[in-house]
């Protein structure tokens, strides 16, 4: 049945979402043409018009992704919808993980969405020498390869916006166990869990600096000058510490969704 | 077939905060009746109902369905129709009844669409650009469309006008097979006196009263209108 659930929550998604897609990469377009053209001074403002218009498109594009993704679990799960989402023959853990999985995947799209409208807005073989000529002074910096450094940058956003999205479904589930439907019990309990789950980690790197020298100079030191190998080593264990939190933090939310819920 | 009920409520109780809704709420209902669930506002009529839904978490106590507890299994056989529109609205009727057909085996999508016929009732609508009334008769039409054992319905009159009223209890009568159970929760009972088998009237969050409709009327002489209006006298 998760197929099924997923299905429809993805139908849900796009419906809203796809207008700030569109529009997104409509600016993307438009600024490209714009900067393009012979420039005078009312092309050059309808230009910057458009510039503005695409990373409001762009902000729009991430934070909706998140805030939707609150919203329909808060809705299909605890107002009049719930009516028929708990009457389905399914279980409450696909109700779950239909709607993480949901949100994973809108998330990775609307990630997608912002690179393609940067790139239509800037590509140039000029911007892209300079692009790759800063990740290589950092890389080179940190002794380590370009790809090796991309992929944990992006691993790292993934896994803290997972977090923060799953802290908040844990703060709906409470916040409506705590008092039904007010949602500042929610987004309070959701704050919490962000902070508790955000210490965690801070607590189980401090742990294992414990064990590792180069860890806890982190700590100690308020300078830039990370040790290259730190680093690494940070980047790695903060991933899976991440992954940790989130696995657990998802078990909890499924358990608290096993015990009932109680819908207005 | 055993003797097991369709539907058996042990030693239930609700309570929000301090407040007790349900108090100890016994019952059981058995295939093939049509029972009228009856009480004042705030009787925890639709308490009960949620219960029975899982919408709702009892504080103590027991709900069987088939013998089995409330989950997956139970959901399949059970037909819910709240009191308050509860589809999503962005969807047309035509994916509403994709939906239903997508999650429940037991759902007849041509039934629901000659119903729909039947209340004139256009499939391709969207649901947000119909009239709370107009939903209302959606969701009737699809709960009723499927095959189940017990079919829930709270309130199903309280928003469609009189002359529709008679169209609806027909479709209940004419659209449950005879080994499924219906309870109906309603404040007009006048309305659907004629069609109860079995009616339970509830008060305070108590069970005051279940019995066979007729041996009711005849005890009493009296319709059931006439003895919830003497019951419930204020």
């Amino acid at each position: 049945m998760l197929n099924k659930l997923l299905k429809y929550d993805l139908k849900y998604m796009i419906k809203n979402m796809a207008i700030f897609y569109i529009l997104s990469i409509f600016f993307a377009i438009t600024t490209r043409i714009l900067f393009n053209m012979e420039q005078s001074v009312i092309i050059n403002i309808i230009g910057q018009i458009s510039v503005g218009c695409m990373f409001a498109m762009i902000i729009n594009t991430l934070i909706n992704t998140i805030m939707r993704s609150w919203v329909r679990f808060r809705d299909s799960l605890y107002k009049d919808e719930s009516y028929l989402t708990h009457t389905l023959p399914v279980t409450k853990n696909d109700l779950y993980n239909s709607k993480f999985i949901q949100t994973l995947i809108f998330f990775f799209i609307s990630f997608i969405v912002v690179l393609i409208s940067l790139f239509i807005a800037y590509y140039s073989k000029e911007n892209w020498l300079a692009i790759t000529n800063y990740v290589k002074t950092i890389t080179t910096g940190l002794n380590m390869s370009t790809s090796f450094f991309i992929t944990m940058a992006i691993i790292i956003i993934f896994l803290e916006v997972f977090n923060a999205i799953q802290c908040g479904f844990l703060g709906i589930i409470l916040g409506n166990k705590m008092n039904n439907g007010k949602i500042g019990y929610s987004v309070l309990f959701g704050f919490i869990t962000y902070l508790v789950a955000q210490s965690l980690i801070l607590g189980l790197v401090f742990v294992y600096g414990l064990f590792d020298s180069s860890i806890m100079e982190l700590f100690k030191t308020a300078t830039i000058n990370i040790d290259v190998e730190a680093f690494k080593v940070l980047a790695i264990l903060s991933s899976l510490l991440y992954i940790m939190i989130i696995f657990i933090m998802s078990i909890l939310c499924k358990k608290e969704l096993n015990k009932g819920v109680n819908v207005e | 077939m055993s003797n097991m009920k369709l539907l058996e409520i042990k030693c239930l109780n609700k309570s929000f905060n301090t407040k007790e809704i349900l108090k100890d709420v016994n019952l059981s209902i058995s295939s093939g009746k049509i029972v009228g669930l009856l009480g004042k506002n705030g009787a925890g009529k639709t308490t009960l109902i949620k219960l029975i839904n899982d919408l709702l978490t009892p504080t103590s106590g027991e709900i069987l369905i088939n013998g089995k507890k409330i989950g997956v299994e139970t959901k399949k056989v059970v037909s819910y129709l709240p009191e308050r529109t509860y589809l999503n609205k962005q969807m047309k009727v035509s994916e509403v009844i994709e939906y239903f057909k997508d999650f429940y085996k037991d759902f007849d999508a041509e039934k629901a669409k000659k119903l729909l016929k039947d209340l004139d009732l256009d499939i391709e609508e969207h649901l947000s650009k119909m009239s709370k009334g107009m939903q209302e008769k959606v969701q009737l039409v699809l709960v009723m469309s499927r095959k189940a054992d017990l079919y829930i319905l709270d309130e199903p009159l309280g928003g469609v006008d009189p002359a529709t009223r008679d169209y609806i209890l027909d479709t209940i009568l004419s659209n449950f097979n005879e080994n499924a159970s219906v309870i109906i929760s309603t404040h007009l009972i006048s309305d659907i006196e004629r069609i109860l088998d079995e009616v339970i009237f509830i008060d305070k969050g108590e069970i005051i009263l279940q019995s066979d409709a007729d041996k009711l009327r005849n005890k009493e002489k009296a319709s059931i209108d006439e003895i919830f209006r003497r019951m419930f006298k204020c």
